[in-house]
């Protein structure tokens, strides 16, 4: 006997299910399928092809009128079902009830709208439906119209590429510090961004969207940190939610979504659910391939077949002609966890591969994604990789055959491969350099110029003179960076100036890092040249910090922190001398009097730090930043107001220098001192710079150090004027800010690049302008009380005794 | 939004599944019955030595311009191959008087009057030169255009349009940021694009003026040239002289198809199989492996391939042109076109 199938929803789930079913028993069923949409079923993942022209939707129509007819369905399309009535077994709609044995609620999801101001005027759309597409494509119509997606996911950035292929201005507004950060890491994220970037897509991450207004429709949208974007669409495109209204209020048991065993069967017997509206096992479905198991499961249920369902691993790919990437698994880091990275800078590849006890959990690729189907099988059978771990980020292709050796592959290389891509140079022309006598690595760059310029190629430079030269040449063991890289400090700051490279994932995919995402040794140093080298770009990044720079307070052996006020010039005076007694009393602090001659509270806890800080700049007080890798104190002697040997206001100048020069990072401490007299009250002969005062002006000396080296300074310069000595001494730090090493302290750093370098550069006056405009635009951003800003209440809530382990990462 | 209802309207009267279904009611790409085509010969010169020699062709019944052709050779420099080889550049000629073409006189009483030369570089390497003929008539619409990167937009360097007068007018003073329109999804992808349906309700860029062309299909390719940007070639289609009826867009890079070789098509679109493209997305498209095939042929010589009159061309098309596309040296994508 013929049965009454209703279904509800005629999205690729239901249509699958439906498919099944006409294969497994084509007549047993009369069915009556609903849709709120006025059409059937149609390939709605392909929607964003259809947007930017490169589909039509007639090419991604799955079942159409014909397919209906044939196997019978009666279609109720444009009709949204307003309730089953489950006591008499009936679907009610708008143009009248169909009874029914079976159903199936397919009812899907809908979009989710950020509830923010401004959020229903026309011009906000979601991207679920044709309707949808419908009007971002009117919306593209007009020259020069301008795009806001919000959403960085998936179908975000699927329609970003669509509607800029369309013409449009577009910009992506991404909450997350990458784009599609649950499919991709931060390098892979990286690369997208920049291929997204490529085709003039502006991508904005950590962007809040604040309010979109406009009179009558979209105009603009505003974010929270104040910035306005023009918009003559805004495409919400955050996440889905399941459209389960209509099953809740029949009273079906519910979680999330309707909730469903693994033979799809909703609390009513009769009524059975599939695709996004469903919950199993507390989960919910969004990409299509679970929902076409569940679609084959069910088919088999309401035939009377056994089958279960069980979700299974799920892969990413980005629909974005030219946009290759891959994902899998799970990637994120954890204890036991093992990662193999592969990066070609020149191709924008990036291949990650997780393992986990001799597993593969995880993989994310980017540019090369050819074997991604394969790594997806041993992630999803489980497969043990030991025996092929050393070769297994090469593919299939490299399995069962031998180690790769990477001196086979140069020595394999035919005349005119390319090494130095700057420069053109292949290696028959670094071969011929050898063979006409070249014998270092200088000498080739000298000769034919590879590796002379962004020195990516050096180690394949030194691949290719070994392999010619044999025992003759001996790669030379570089001071690396860490074990991430085979490039040394100054090679990195090179090319993140030469590359303009922007930020930690584009310095770990363009100069091909080995490991995901650095380690606690190169991340400080990556971040403060980033720092450095782009103030207004780049985002200081306090998991890339040592403890003590990210509490702003120096840890002591007893677990408690000390605080240090700062004091400008040394000099204070009563009201400050009170409140910093107050806050000792407050706080149980100890007082101790330091040799930079400031006054430092020993003995502060943790949760205590916001607190004191408050305090303390409500009495006026500013971080001392007697913990951070920056300028420290300027220590002074009391100066010609005051003393008989005085020559100038050293105190005054102190003064001076300190309140311009605080705040700012640099690749060790700086301490400064400012005498009054050859006498050398303030001991500034032994800072990282000290200026004498003498009757005809100001001897500065740098390179002074008194720690475990002891170092007199070496004299810059001898000024007349003050403001001559303040511009010597910051275009002598911004130098060293733009030169150094990390952690080389400044005596260090002169070692290594020649005080007569030093003097030279500084010489040139425009040099010199220069230098100090720059160290402003970079005080533009970092002149800034960091206790002000952690003794807000939200931020303070990061000092409260909470373990969190991934926040110890630079440690 | 009316143009839009009307294109996005469910055609009635279609098929079981999207890869089997003839598709001549609901594919814009030609209509299914012989019609004159936008491109009356197409030919393959190939390198040997120092001069460009016939690598094959299909001159459809203007055998008389054949035969002069296949005797035919040229230095570099010479003739429109030769200078397509020599200035390393797509070559448009439009109008064969006095100008440096070597067969005016056959072109001529063939009624050819333009010509398009597409330079195959792979790298500096010079792989053949692909030369397309028309003929002027006041009926034949279509586009063959090349684009050129000029301070940091795509404009365009020179184009063939038949009788799309207006629609060459726009297009000359049109130019494309990165991203914007097939022209600059091409540039910025560095990817061939095969865009559906241009002057209906869709708003391609210049969708007015191609709509009342009667322009649909757009097919744009990356050409690279050794010491220069690359250029953009596209050639847009007409429903009544078609460029094409069927065209693929074949992916060859080893970074998705794996080092093994062979080819995937990615995208495709026939008037008499519809959609060619695999609508599962699930890495399922059909493959072609070297030697096997016309496709097959391309990727192991790694030159164009022309064919006309042969058993076997895909979904029974009398000719067929498949131009491979480079990325440095490596052979990265094959576009191929029937009629």
């Amino acid at each position: 006997m013929t049965e009454k199938l209703v279904v509800i929803g005629a999205g690729m789930a239901s249509g699958r299910m439906l498919e099944n079913l006409f294969e497994l028993a084509p007549d047993a069923f009369d069915v009556t399928l609903f849709n709120a949409e006025p059409r059937g079923n149609y390939n709605r993942i392909m929607l964003s092809p259809v947007l930017s022209g490169e589909k039509s939707y007639e090419e991604i129509v799955t079942h159409d009128a014909a397919w209906y007819e044939r196997h019978g369905v009666t279609c109720r399309f444009g009709e949204r079902v307003t309730a089953i009535d489950r006591e008499r077994k009936v679907v009610i709609a708008p143009n009248g009830e169909v009874p029914y044995d079976k159903l199936v609620l397919g009812t899907g999801s809908s979009a989710f709208i950020i509830p923010c101001p401004g959020h229903d005027l026309p011009g906000v759309v979601a991207f679920r439906d044709l309707e949808d597409t419908t009007a971002m494509l009117e919306a593209s119509g007009a020259p020069g119209s301008k795009a806001v997606v919000i959403g960085g996911g998936l179908l975000g950035l699927e329609a970003a590429a669509a509607l800029r292929l369309r013409g449009m201005e577009v910009t992506v507004l991404h909450l997350a510090g990458h784009l599609m950060e649950r499919q991709l890491d931060e390098s892979a994220g990286y690369l997208l961004q920049k291929d997204l970037e490529k085709r003039g897509i502006t991508v904005l991450t950590r962007a809040s969207t604040k309010a979109i207004q406009g009179e009558g429709k979209v105009e603009k949208v505003v974010l929270e940190d104040g910035t306005v974007l023009e918009a003559d669409i805004v495409v919400m495109a955050v996440g889905i939610r399941p459209a389960v209204s209509v099953a809740a209020d029949a009273g079906l048991e519910m979680g999330r979504a309707v909730k469903v065993d693994a033979q799809m069967r909703t609390s009513d017997p009769a009524i059975f659910a599939v695709g996004e509206c469903v919950e199993f096992e507390g989960n919910l479905f969004g990409l299509v391939a679970p929902l076409y198991d569940q679609a084959k499961v069910l088919a088999k249920t309401l035939t009377g077949e056994a089958d279960s369902f069980t979700p299974k691993e799920l892969s990413t790919k980005l629909k974005v002609t030219g946009c290759d990437l891959f994902s899998a698994g799970d990637f994120a880091e954890g204890e036991g966890r093992e990662d193999i990275v592969f990066r070609d800078p020149a191709r924008g590849i990036y291949k990650r591969l997780v393992i986990e006890g001799d597993k593969l959990v995880g993989a994310v690729m980017y540019g090369d994604t050819a074997d991604s189907n394969w790594f997806f099988g041993l992630i999803k059978d489980g497969t043990d990789v030991e025996e092929m771990r050393e070769t297994l980020i090469f593919g299939p292709a490299f399995q069962g055959g031998a180690a790769v050796d990477p001196m086979a592959a140069v020595a394999a290389l035919p005349a005119d491969a390319e090494i130095c891509g700057c420069n053109g140079v292949c290696k028959g022309q670094i071969v011929a350099a050898i063979e006409g006598g070249a014998s270092s690595l200088a000498d080739i760059k000298a000769s034919t110029k590879a590796s002379a310029s962004c020195g990516t190629c050096t180690g394949l430079v030194e691949q290719v003179m070994a392999v010619t030269l044999g025992d003759g040449f001996e790669i030379p063991a570089a001071q690396n960076v860490c074990g991430c890289t085979d490039l040394s400090h100054e090679d990195v700051r090179r090319l993140i100036k030469a590359k303009e490279l922007k930020s930690q994932p584009a310095v770990w995919q363009e100069l091909g890092w080995t490991t995901p995402n650095g380690c606690h040794v190169c991340r400080p140093a990556i971040n403060f040249y980033l720092l450095a080298d782009w103030p207004l770009d780049y985002q200081d990044d306090p998991q890339s910090r040592f403890v003590n720079e990210r509490n702003h307070a120096n840890i002591q052996k007893d677990g408690t922190y000390s605080v240090m006020p700062r004091m400008w010039g040394g000099m204070t005076d009563a009201n400050e001398l009170r409140a910093i007694a107050d806050a000792a009393d407050k706080y149980g602090a100890a007082v101790k009097v330091t040799g930079g001659q400031r006054i430092d509270l020993l003995g502060v806890k943790k949760e205590d730090l916001p607190g004191i800080w408050y305090d303390l700049n409500e009495a006026g007080m500013v971080s001392g930043h007697a913990y951070s890798k920056g300028l420290r104190t300027v220590k002074t002697c009391v100066g010609s107001d005051w003393c008989r040997f005085g020559t100038q206001d050293s105190t005054g100048l102190g003064i001076k220098l300190e309140k311009k020069l605080w705040g700012s990072w640099t690749p060790h401490k700086v301490k400064l001192a400012v005498s009054g007299c050859p006498r050398n009250c303030a001991e500034a002969t032994c800072k990282d710079v000290g200026i004498i005062c003498v009757d005809s002006g100001y001897q500065v000396g740098v390179g002074g150090a008194a720690g475990m080296d002891v170092k007199e300074t070496e004299r810059l310069v001898d000024v007349k004027t003050e403001e001559e000595a303040i511009e010597w001494t910051t275009a002598f730090i911004q130098l060293y800010r733009e030169n150094a090493k990390y952690l080389d302290r400044p005596y260090k750093w002169v070692a290594k690049v020649g005080l007569d370098w030093v003097k030279e550069t500084l010489a040139d006056p425009a040099e010199r302008t220069a230098l100090n405009e720059r160290f402003e635009i970079s005080q533009s951003v970092y002149r800034k009380d960091p206790w002000a800003d952690h003794a807000r209440p939200e931020k303070a809530k990061s000092f409260q005794l909470v373990a969190d382990l991934t926040q110890e990462a630079a440690e | 939004m009316s143009a839009m209802a009307a294109q996005l309207k469910v055609i009635p009267g279609g098929r079981s599944s999207p890869m089997q279904q003839k598709g001549d009611d609901i594919m814009d790409v030609a209509v299914n019955t012989p019609v004159k085509t936008f491109i009356q010969v197409a030919e393959i010169w190939v390198p040997e030595g120092e001069t460009l020699v016939h690598g094959g062709g299909s001159y459809g019944e203007l055998a008389a311009f054949e035969e002069a052709s296949r005797r035919e050779s040229f230095a570099k420099g010479e003739g429109l191959p030769g200078k397509a080889w020599a200035e390393a550049r797509p070559v448009v000629l439009k109008g064969f008087d006095g100008s440096y073409f070597k067969r005016i006189e056959v072109a001529t009483e063939a009624g050819l009057t333009s010509a398009v030369a597409v330079p195959v570089f792979a790298g500096k390497t010079l792989k053949a030169v692909l030369v397309v003929l028309c003929g002027d008539d006041e009926n034949r619409t279509g586009a063959i255009e090349v684009w050129k990167e000029a301070e940091g937009l795509l404009m365009l360097d020179d184009g063939y349009y038949g009788a799309a007068k207006h629609f060459e007018w726009v297009s000359q003073h049109t130019h494309f940021p990165a991203g914007q329109g097939l022209p600059g999804g091409v540039w910025a992808s560095e990817t061939p694009i095969l865009m559906r349906d241009l002057g209906s309700g869709y708003r391609f860029i210049r969708a007015d003026s191609a709509g009342k062309a009667g322009l649909t299909t757009g097919l744009g390719v990356p050409i690279p040239v050794p010491g220069a940007a690359p250029y953009v070639l596209t050639l847009l289609s007409a429903r009544g002289t078609p460029i094409a009826r069927r065209f693929e867009l074949w992916d060859a890079r080893a970074a998705k198809v794996g080092k093994s070789g062979g080819a995937a098509l990615v995208d495709g679109i026939c008037a008499r199989e519809g959609a060619l493209w695999d609508p599962e997305n699930a890495g399922k498209e059909r493959r072609a492996e070297a030697w096997q095939g016309s496709i097959g042929k391309v990727l192991g010589s790694g030159l164009p391939v022309v064919e006309s009159g042969k058993p076997g061309l895909a979904a029974g098309y009398g000719s067929m042109v498949a131009l491979p596309l480079y990325h440095g040296t490596e052979l990265s994508h094959i576009v191929a076109w029937y009629v």
